[in-house]
């Protein structure tokens, strides 16, 4: 199957699948950062103590970890309209992969935060350190490092996420595969174009998360 | 320095405090003991407000407990805390450990919090350890970066929540040594703790708690020699055996 793949087309459609490698590079980075934005207030409002703070946070990350996010995007492409909010597909996207990955970001740092020992927080309480004091001198710089791993990782799914954008016609690296199908009846060329450029993303990602971990070993540690 | 008046407390139905009446005088070193979940730590948990209570006061260097939360963290300054685990911050160094609240609850500067830091650590017999992780310190010399860690803030109450109990045995007389000169120095002090070698030694007063109460306190002579309750003297003979 693989062994009489059509290289040429594949070449030929290679400027189509650059620009939908470098599509999805720039959605995937403006979703993550918005999910680490939502990530960290949904996350911040659901430990801290007042409950009708809490309860928003909650209710957002239990919405989004139940529905599918093909659900949620449909529902934000068909409902932005009707609420008078027109803006581009690609905005869309963008605004659906941030508020699913948020929910998923949030739990992740909120597990990142519980892990560390209360005694600590007595022990800076015990000093006179405020709240916001606890948490930045003493939560947050051990509470980010273990959810390092599991946050590049959930840009990965996030990446891969970002095809099905191709379902409200966004251009992107699953839609430009799509093209060769169509265009020359050659889908095997166009998912294997397609596969290829997600491993190098994939690739990209884990060298940087390999390059955040050796840079930021534990001090005193090997 | 430390007054509690008929102070209660509960979690849920059960009772962990029932109607302590103490007060500790400035200079004054009391040693408070009794069996497992007698309430002994939830005592001195109390005084620095890590622990609320729901009747009866608690007046600690002239503040009301259970007011705002700035003035408890206003007195929290005044009072140290030493805990059984030790609770370092394992992401700072020794040093680290010990300048952080002088610099940033005291607003020292970083020149003036690293001498006090260094001379506390030199006095606890750390000078060569000051930069090493918490990781990288036994649990006696953890202990001691942790009473010298209270000492930074020059607090004027230390409390002791069983602080040798998670050390093995040969670590603990390092942390007892440095807890018996700061004694001698006039500290006031709680210390909830089984070694009654330390109670003879340095302690003003002995109490001994049983179900959440008060049940004796006498000075460690009579204490140890001629206690009055039978509970205290069934407790003493099984701590004392060996």
């Amino acid at each position: 199957m693989l062994g009489n793949l059509n290289i040429r087309v594949m070449l030929e459609y290679l400027p189509d699948i650059w620009h939908g490698f470098l599509a999805t590079l720039m959605l995937s980075a403006a979703g993550f950062a918005g999910a680490i934005v939502l990530g960290i207030v949904a996350c911040a409002l659901s430990i801290q103590p007042l409950r009708w703070l809490k309860w928003p946070a909650v209710a957002y990350v239990d919405a989004i970890r139940a529905t599918p996010l093909l659900a949620q995007l449909y529902f934000l492409y068909f409902g932005l309209p009707r609420l008078g909010v027109l803006v581009p597909e690609m905005v869309i996207g963008v605004i659906a992969l941030s508020l699913n990955s948020g929910a998923y970001v949030a739990e992740i740092i909120r597990s990142g935060i519980l892990s560390i020992q209360r005694g600590q927080v007595e022990a800076g309480m015990s000093t006179g350190l405020t709240y916001l004091q606890r948490m930045r001198l003493i939560v947050l710089p051990q509470a980010l490092r273990p959810t390092v791993s599991p946050l590049i990782g959930q840009a990965i799914v996030l990446v891969k996420d970002s095809s099905l954008l191709s379902l409200i016609s966004v251009v992107e690296l699953t839609r430009a595969g799509q093209m060769i199908a169509i265009d020359r009846f050659m889908p095997i060329e166009g998912l294997v174009s397609t596969a290829l450029a997600y491993l190098v993303l994939y690739y990209l990602l884990k060298l940087m998360a390999g390059l955040w971990v050796h840079q930021n070993r534990l001090p005193g540690r090997a | 320095m430390i007054e509690f008046s008929n102070l209660n407390k509960w979690f849920g139905a059960l009772h962990v405090l029932s109607d302590i009446n103490l007060s500790v005088a400035k200079g004054e070193v009391v040693v408070v003991c009794g069996p497992s979940g007698s309430g002994k730590s939830t005592l001195i948990r109390c005084v620095n407000g890590l622990e609320p209570f729901q009747k009866g006061g608690l007046i600690v260097d002239g503040t009301e407990l259970g007011g705002s939360e700035a003035r408890l963290r206003d007195l929290r300054m005044e009072v140290g805390f030493v805990f059984q685990q030790f609770n370092l911050y394992p992401h700072k160094t020794a040093l680290e450990n010990v300048t952080l609240a002088p610099i940033h609850v005291r607003k020292l500067s970083k020149v003036d919090a690293e001498e006090r830091g260094r001379a506390l650590l030199a006095k606890v017999g750390l000078g060569d350890k000051m930069g090493n992780y918490p990781h990288q310190l036994s649990g006696g010399q953890q202990q001691r970066v942790a009473i010298a860690r209270s000492l930074a803030m020059q607090p004027k109450i230390m409390l002791f929540d069983e602080p040798t109990s998670a050390l093995d045995p040969e670590m603990i007389n390092e942390v007892l040594d440095v807890m018996v000169s700061l004694a001698r120095e006039g500290m006031t002090m709680m210390v909830v703790t089984h070694e009654m070698g330390f109670a003879r030694k340095v302690a003003d007063r002995v109490i001994f708690m049983d179900r959440g109460a008060i049940v004796e306190m006498a000075s460690p002579e009579t204490f140890f020699t001629a206690p009055k309750n039978d509970r205290t003297r069934d407790f003493l003979s099984k701590v004392l055996q060996h």
